[in-house]
């Protein structure tokens, strides 16, 4: 079964008295455990198209399954549920919480969202710190990183739930070259251990050679797909 | 909640002066009410204490009509002596009263034999007097001032100001003359025991002379007296007693009417300075609704400040899958918290004032009476502070927090 699927997916905006078609008819499937990228310029529909695999948003017409599960008929209170056990998020500003240490930001979706025994809640934070080598800076507040240690923190964060899916967008649009490779060889990485489905979109494209599918889109359409021979080439 | 009331209380570290400042403001709005308070509540105890403890008693008891025609001291409504007995036998068997004083009250004229005056007399007998009003002997500042016999048979204690204006002095003869109900004249010399302080109010100007005087001078023949006064063992208990009191004198029927014989007043309806101790407890109240008015504002404005300027952060918590009911929590508990600690430093700070106010004893001259201001520590109103500020930090706190709960997190995202 695939993990995820969307027929005719279309996704309108009213700009004004505009209506802006972002996602003119899209339909994927996306198999467990890949590392997809969705490329393309500003305004080509990719943060669009997460949002809706995200249970972020709704599309106007067509649907979309996550696990199995058609969540484009979601309330409020479901589909932040279902996030919360089966999607975990990457964002551009790493979107860290000020006032909780780097153990904190961790342990936040264990205790808000998935309410995890201390015990069980402090192994799975200290394992994932480690993975992702942030274990010697965990009392330390988000001002106190700089942008990779970040993320680092933020990949920790989404992993930390056991989510079937990430999501991430523009993960390395904030961080210099050598960094981003590096984040995006711990992604790789971690979807290796976990196997989890990666799908991030970016217009960056020296770290595209990374995904193992591409879908590059232009104005709301995915106009084209590469399988990638050379991805998963890890940290370079 | 431990997790929540933690990321909540970080949260209001976060902007520490904002959150300093708005504390501050709610801090000296319930110091202002424990002080506001606890000197109000002092002041009116001390008021209320001078009025009731020097010559009005808790409650008074009359014969139906009287306090309507009190101004003119009547002797034609008075409590007979059957009455007196049913009255009495009412008040032994109240365990809330302490003790009570029969009175008859009139008017007369006194001469020093050169000049003659009016005043208002209260004949009584000096120990129940004494016991009823036990600052009364405190009143009389020249002469003989014990409770047990301040006034005795031949002797009268008359105010300051007739002393003055007729130059009379302790051991000086002096004749009351007084019309009895009949409407017959007689008149008795007395010699001046002691001389009072004039304290402000109608009875604050009678001169006090033995019962027995009074029954001979007015030839009273049959046991009658005009009031009672009665004090109580709890003041407390004051609304208690007098209804029950009012219950059963409302069964001794009239004579001849049926209607009930006798009357029953607290010290409030006697005293015109009742309405003092009704302003202050209106003040009181308009200090609390501004502490209301402080604590809804500051609270209000800090969490919509808090909620907009951390829309993208809640757009975070909201797509990791944060339920909206723990936004909600999220943000109401951090209004509360501001709330609850800045009532407790308040209350801390305002209780401190408090008690260097009453270490002070602090003393003042109000109209005539004399009064010391000791304030307690005014437990209901540090309860009540602190209730008002946790309900309306709660209250104000619920609109951003649900605005905070129902955004959509897409939209709260692009604000990051």
């Amino acid at each position: 079964m695939s993990l995820l699927s969307l027929a005719n997916v279309r996704k309108d905006y009213l700009a004004g008295d505009v209506t802006v078609q972002a996602l003119k008819g899209i339909n994927l499937t996306v198999e467990k455990g890949k590392f997809i990228s969705f490329v393309g310029p500003s305004g080509s529909g990719k943060t669009t198209l997460l949002n809706l695999v995200g249970c972020l948003d709704k599309p106007t017409e067509g649907t979309v399954t996550v696990a199995g599960v058609e969540v484009n008929r979601m309330d409020r209170k479901t589909s932040a549920k279902f996030r919360g056990d089966n999607i975990g998020f990457i964002f551009q500003n790493f979107n860290l919480i000020p006032v909780l240490t780097v153990y904190e930001n961790v342990e936040y979706p264990l205790i808000m969202v998935q309410d995890i025994a201390l015990k069980s809640r402090k192994q799975r934070i200290d394992d994932m710190l480690d993975r992702v080598g942030m274990a010697d800076q965990r009392n330390k507040y988000p001002s106190q990183l700089s942008g990779g240690q970040k993320q680092r923190v933020a990949i920790a964060r989404a992993l930390v739930m056991d989510p079937k899916l990430v999501l991430a967008d523009e993960p390395t649009a904030n961080l210099d070259h050598d960094t981003a490779y590096k984040v995006i060889g711990l992604m790789h990485q971690m979807k290796k251990e976990f196997n989890t489905s990666f799908i991030f979109a970016t217009h960056d494209q020296k770290i595209v050679g990374e995904a193992e599918i591409v879908y590059t889109m232009e104005d709301g359409l995915i106009t084209k797909v590469q399988a990638n021979g050379t991805a998963g080439g890890g940290v370079k | 909640m431990k997790n929540i009331i933690k990321i909540s209380w970080r949260n209001l570290l976060r902007y520490t002066r904002r959150t300093l400042l708005t504390s501050s403001l709610i801090a000296v709005g319930v110091a202002l009410v424990i002080i506001f308070g606890g000197i109000g509540a002092s002041f009116k105890d001390e008021v209320i204490g001078t009025i009731t403890n020097s010559n009005l008693g808790d409650i008074q008891i009359h014969k139906k009509g009287y306090v309507g025609s009190m101004d003119n001291l009547p002797l034609d409504i008075v409590i007979p002596e059957q009455g007196l007995n049913k009255i009495k036998s009412l008040l032994d068997a109240n365990p809330e009263v302490k003790v009570y004083s029969e009175r008859i009250r009139f008017g007369a004229m006194i001469s020093n034999f050169v000049q003659t005056t009016s005043m208002r007399l209260t004949a009584v007998y000096p120990e129940k007097e004494s016991n009823t009003c036990p600052a009364l002997t405190e009143r009389i500042k020249e002469g003989n001032s014990d409770p047990k016999t301040f006034v005795q048979p031949g002797s009268i204690v008359i105010p300051a100001n007739i002393a003055a204006g007729m130059n009379l002095k302790i051991g000086d003869d002096a004749v009351l003359v007084a019309t009895n109900k009949d409407g017959s004249v007689n008149g008795v010399t007395f010699k001046i025991s002691g001389i009072s302080e004039n304290i402000l109010g109608p009875q604050g100007k009678d001169g006090y002379i033995h019962i027995d005087d009074a029954v001979s001078l007015l030839r009273i023949e049959n046991g009658e007296i005009t009031e009672i006064a009665v004090k109580l063992n709890d003041f407390d208990k004051l609304k208690k007693v007098y209804s029950r009191l009012k219950g059963e004198l409302a069964q001794i029927p009239g004579e001849n009417s049926g209607k009930p014989a006798f009357e029953v007043h607290s010290w409030e309806e006697l005293s015109p300075f009742s309405s003092i101790v009704k302003i202050v407890t209106l003040l009181i109240m308009v200090v609390r609704l501004v502490l209301v008015s402080i604590v809804l504002i500051s609270i209000l404005n800090v969490m919509m400040m808090s909620v907009y300027e951390r829309i993208g952060e809640i757009g975070t918590i909201a797509s990791i899958g944060t339920p909206p009911s723990k936004i909600l929590a999220l943000f109401l508990t951090e209004g509360l918290l501001l709330g609850f600690f800045s009532a407790l430093a308040g209350i801390i700070f305002g209780t401190g004032l408090l008690m260097i106010v009453a270490a002070a004893k602090l003393n003042f001259v109000f109209g005539m009476m004399k009064l010391s201001l000791s304030p307690q520590i005014p437990t209901a109103e540090i309860i009540l502070s602190l209730i008002i500020v946790v309900v309306i930090s709660a209250l104000a706190s619920l609109q951003p927090a649900l605005k905070a709960s129902k955004m959509e997190p897409v939209e709260a995202l692009r604000h990051v």
